[in-house]
């Protein structure tokens, strides 16, 4: 008989292999995405230390960038069941598969939804909301920059290599949102070039580079968001949102005035966890699905955790652990 | 020097022609700015048939089609490579530490002695060291899987290919695709069709990752020498008994380097597969950038890189295991064998030969004992089995110690006290310095003017006006210009095929796009090509510089790139400028390589005889190096052009424009179909270029006699 070395490996390889054991799954189960920005990943974790400590349920998490993929991923429920904090206005996904109404507080804040249904959606009671930036060292240097109306005036100061002699707008982050930058821009007569880096992360890093070279920079940005928390921004206060049904892009984008903010509606946004209806329907997910009817973390509480986390540095689980602790009155109210 | 004179009679015989051809190249180009400059809009294909020619609408039909009623059979696939992946990430997960490190380290010593060894208990206590060691094995299985998979499936196909030339032709363009098609393109449809996490991620990285493999058996087969297969015929072996005994066995170097190139393809991808939500290093380096912690996400980089180099060097130990022997006259086991002569590597070397005895003659002695008892053992029944048995376990003495250090380590941690956690003591950081040098050359004034000053530079006078060259030139312009060289280079067949194919970009109504994607490419690889090959030639003369520079190289391909375009970024402004200088660095290694390659190549006696003759070095060089190397540059060039095209899909990240804005703008809409049109928009001008290019070095071989 001829011994062979490869199927001597192959046979101890497959031993060990043998030895390694499976885990099984009980019932009450849940499997959630981590948001990749850290105020998507402390609402989720506040959501899921309360299922799990008060409600007993059991939750896993897998990290997934967040966009259409992920939406797509919850209404197939199979792998991930839900999501937190999802900002209505920057999704599009949100306008094919809801089909109900958003409330806050009582009151109904979104009422055109017509999608599928695929994917069930409540408010997480953080309401973002948006401005273009510049950062607090150009207003202290030129104090007599008051709001958006003078940014003309100081554009030279904002011009780069790529927008020649207009000034630079660092623009909506990501390809996918649905900002207008430029046509804002223009109908505000801002003689600026809006340039959409693609990514969140590349706004961000060039806006740190500006920030530590001291150099002016326009950035769109909204709140909460950590990047406030760690360099000191300014808004330059942009008009009021209002609702302009001609600014669209059959009607050519048509100018609705320089009173209003002539953009989608984004200046407040309702932020939604999300879930798969099929599964939050069985009657084992009950509390879950009450609790989230009930979830309403303040943009307050969240900055504070913000802060602890991305500026001193300190574990998300920790964190959370301790605002739960210390702050029983607030969730309590969220229990079923 | 037969050659020359051939080359030479091909010019005197078509002397007409030399003057002819630069003088319609000249009308051409000068025809083309002014029909670029003349035009008062970018150029559009007519909108009556961009209309007509609903794609992305039929793609997503097909998708909705094929999600509604195939969906299940994905699924169950998707669930058996799920339960393996769990296998295997369990097992690596739950053995300890020491284990899993032992498991790789006794391997690399037994095969590529103490030098693979050093770099492979580095790699390990790296991991560890940075914190990375659960999400470094998650990657571990989520790579050894696909690996596997496509090594399986693509020996297979590779195999089928070298015996049938109909399906290698119908194989080839396949190829081709699934490597220039951008990963972004099928990962989100992948999800929907195999779930999320490690399922679809394999899968995907299957579909990179395969190429090689399956190109590389099949050459290896088609290489055996057709006198051993006759051989093998006459006497009396069946077709496929030659297949299995001969061809295949023959063909193992070329397949281990198929299945090297693949482990590099696979690393490659894990940070993509995050976004699937696959686990592992990816996720820790996609969450680092995402909060700009550039030092953290370098540490990721690095475990990846590291991982990469392991198994590189690894696959290289094991292929050429057999054709070098350990001779006598390699004594030294770290230090190259080069450095005998100075005392100081002798002294350096004088202990570890005696280790290595040591550690040999136990081996030999515990194994000898263990074939002993065995050997007695099995006597009892069948003597002729009890000595093969003693012999074998002699012989591989190396092989079986090493099992039993792995069963005594597994051992020791379930039974003896436990090993438990990486030793927090041995932990070790360098984010603080990697983002302290970040900042600091951020806000470096000198460094800033410079990287400013390039920036400027680059935009104004080479990004704008080649991009309003190419976009505002009319299409059916261009795309002449396109066949023109295609019939000219290839021939009739192929000039039809890419009028067809830039037809199909037209009719998908993104040729602006493309024209901007193929603006960026051309500038890229402009600059890749006047850094490259003066590196190149710096490298083919000087041996100490060719070694440190194969190490950038290495590092600059494996390095994950979102490591570095946060950097670049940083730097250069975020923009066109920063996706041009992210694509360089990912795409110059190829044309570095074979300048390095063409020109070592050439042989000695040709430099002998230009230096007898009274040439300089740098006539050498010009007249006699560069013109044979040739081959060499253009192919270089056409990889480094493919690489420029591959990276078009990871710059919209930082500020790209063209198609990959397009692939993106299509998938967060969940537009299957808008970024399918765009990734293939990619494809093909590789492809057509790739043709172009691959003709011309054929005939400058064919020409050089070579």
């Amino acid at each position: 008989m001829k011994l062979n070395v490869k199927t001597f490996a192959a046979f101890i390889f497959s031993s060990f292999l043998m030895v390694s054991s499976f885990s099984s799954a009980s019932a009450e189960r849940l499997t959630r995405a981590v948001a990749d920005w850290t105020g998507g990943m402390v609402t989720c974790e506040v959501a899921e230390q309360i299922l799990e400590q008060e409600l007993g349920y059991k939750i896993d998490s897998i990290v997934f960038p967040s966009g259409t993929g992920l939406w797509e991923a919850v209404a197939d429920g199979s792998d991930i069941q839900f999501a937190c904090e999802s900002w209505p206005s920057y999704a599009e996904a949100d306008e094919v598969m809801v089909n109900q109404d958003l409330m806050y507080d009582g009151q109904v804040v979104k009422s055109d939804y017509k999608g599928d249904g695929s994917v069930e959606v409540y408010t997480s009671g953080i309401i973002g909301s948006s401005d273009y930036f510049v950062p607090k060292y150009f207003v202290d240097a030129n104090p007599d920059f008051r709001d958006w109306r003078d940014l003309n005036k100081y554009k030279d100061q904002f011009a780069t290599p790529e927008t020649g002699s207009k000034g630079r707008l660092i623009g909506c982050a990501v390809a996918g949102w649905n900002c207008h930058d430029q046509k804002r821009l223009d109908l505000l007569g801002i003689d600026f070039e809006a340039v959409e880096l693609g990514t969140e992360v590349a706004a961000l890093a060039e806006a740190q580079a500006a920030y530590s070279r001291q150099e002016p920079f326009l950035l769109y940005f909204w709140t909460p968001h950590w990047f406030q928390g760690a360099y000191e921004m300014v808004g330059v206060k942009l008009p009021e949102w209002k609702a302009c049904d001609k600014f669209t892009e059959a009607n050519n984008w048509e100018d609705c005035g320089t009173g209003s903010w002539p953009a989608t509606g984004w200046d407040k946004d309702y932020t939604i966890n999300y879930m798969n209806p099929a599964v939050f329907a069985k009657p084992e997910m009950a509390n879950a699905k009450a609790f989230f009817q009930k979830m309403k973390l303040s943009n307050d509480d969240q900055a504070v955790m913000i802060n602890e986390i991305d500026k001193n540095g300190r574990d998300i689980v920790e964190v959370v652990q301790e605002w739960k602790d210390n702050n029983k009155d607030s969730w309590s109210k969220w229990l079923p | 020097m037969a050659f020359l004179s051939s080359t030479k009679k091909n010019t005197s015989n078509s002397s007409y022609y030399s003057l002819l051809i630069p003088f319609v190249i000249f009308v051409a180009f000068a025809l083309s700015i002014y029909l670029a400059f003349q035009s008062e809009v970018k150029s559009t294909f007519p909108k009556f048939a961009t209309d007509a020619f609903t794609f992305t609408a039929w793609i997503n039909a097909g998708e909705d089609y094929l999600k509604d009623h195939y969906k299940w059979i994905t699924r169950l696939i998707a669930s058996y490579v799920k339960v393996g992946y769990y296998g295997f990430e369990d097992f690596l997960l739950d053995s300890s530490w020491v284990f899993v490190a032992a498991l790789m380290i006794v391997p690399s010593f037994m095969i590529g002695g103490l030098r693979l060894a050093i770099l492979f208990i580095f790699g390990v206590y790296f991991w560890g060291a940075v914190d990375m060691w659960d999400p470094a094995m998650e990657s571990m299985a989520l790579m050894g899987l696909s690996v596997l998979l496509s090594v399986i499936v693509g020996v297979f196909f590779g195999v089928l290919c070298s015996q049938s030339d109909r399906f290698e032709s119908f194989l080839k363009p396949l190829l081709d695709t699934m490597q220039v098609m951008p990963a972004f393109v099928y990962l989100i449809p992948a999800m929907f069709f195999f779930g999320i996490g490690a399922a679809p991620a394999i899968l995907a990285t299957m579909i990179y990752s395969m190429p090689p493999i399956i190109r590389l058996t099949n050459l290896g087969i088609r290489q055996v020498p057709n006198e051993t297969i006759e051989t093998a015929t006459s006497f009396g072996s069946t077709k496929t008994q030659t297949l299995f005994k001969i061809q295949i066995p023959l063909a193992l170097p070329s397949i281990m380097m198929g299945v090297n190139q693949t482990i590099m393809m696979a690393l490659a991808l894990i940070v993509l597969a995050t976004f699937i939500g696959a686990q592992g290093l990816g996720a820790e380096i996609w969450i680092a950038i995402r909060k700009l912690d550039v030092g953290y996400a370098m540490e990721g980089g690095l475990c990846v890189l590291l991982m990469a180099i392991m198994f590189d060097r690894f696959g290289k130990a094991l292929s050429a295991e057999s054709k070098t022997l350990p001779s006598e006259s390699t004594k030294f086991h770290l230090l190259p064998q080069e450095w005998e002569i100075y005392p100081i590597a002798k002294i350096i070397e004088k202990p570890l030969g005696t280790i290595h005895f040591i550690i040999e003659t136990v081996f030999k002695l515990t194994i000898g004992l263990v074939a002993y008892i065995t050997s007695e053992i099995f006597s009892l029944f069948n003597s002729d089995f009890a000595e093969s048995i003693s012999n074998f376990l002699n012989k591989h003495f190396y092989f079986f110690s090493g099992v039993l250090i792995l069963y005594s380590i597994s051992l020791y941690g379930s039974i003896g006290p436990g090993i438990g956690q990486f030793p927090e003591s041995w932990a070790l950081s360098i984010r603080e310095p990697i983002e302290s040098s970040v900042q600091w050359l951020t806000i470096n004034p000198t460094f800033i003017a410079f990287t400013k000053g390039l920036r400027a530079y680059v935009t104004i006078y080479l990004m704008r006006p080649l991009d309003t060259y190419l976009t505002f030139m009319p299409w059916w312009y261009v795309m002449s210009a396109f066949v023109v060289i295609a019939w000219a280079s290839v021939g009739i067949r192929f000039a039809f095929v890419s009028a067809l194919l830039l037809l199909f970009i037209a009719a998908c109504n993104i040729w602006t796009q493309a024209m901007i994607t193929l603006s960026s490419v051309m500038i890229s690889v402009f600059f890749c090509f006047i850094i490259g090959v003066p590196i190149g030639i710096l490298a083919s003369y000087s041996k100490r510089f060719q070694n440190i520079n194969e190490v950038i190289l290495d590092a600059m391909q494996t390095l994950p790139y979102f490591c570095y375009l946060i950097p670049v970024l940083m730097f250069f402004g975020g923009g066109v400028v920063s996706a041009l200088i992210a694509t360089i660095i990912y795409s110059i290694p190829p044309i570095i390589r074979l300048t390095v390659l063409g020109l070592s190549q050439v042989s000695v006696t040709y430099s002998e005889v230009s230096k007898s003759f009274g040439g300089t070095t740098l006539q050498t060089l010009n007249k006699i190096k560069f013109p044979l190397a040739i081959p060499s540059l253009v192919m270089g060039f056409n990889q480094t052009v493919m690489m420029a095209f591959a990276m078009q899909i990871v710059t919209p990240l930082i500020g790209g424009k063209g198609l990959g804005k397009e692939v993106f703008a299509g998938l967060a809409r969940s537009d299957t179909g808008r970024a399918l049109a765009a990734g293939i928009g990619i494809c093909l001008l590789a492809i057509i270029i790739d043709r172009i290019s691959l003709a011309y070095t054929k005939k400058q071989r064919e020409a050089l006699g070579l």
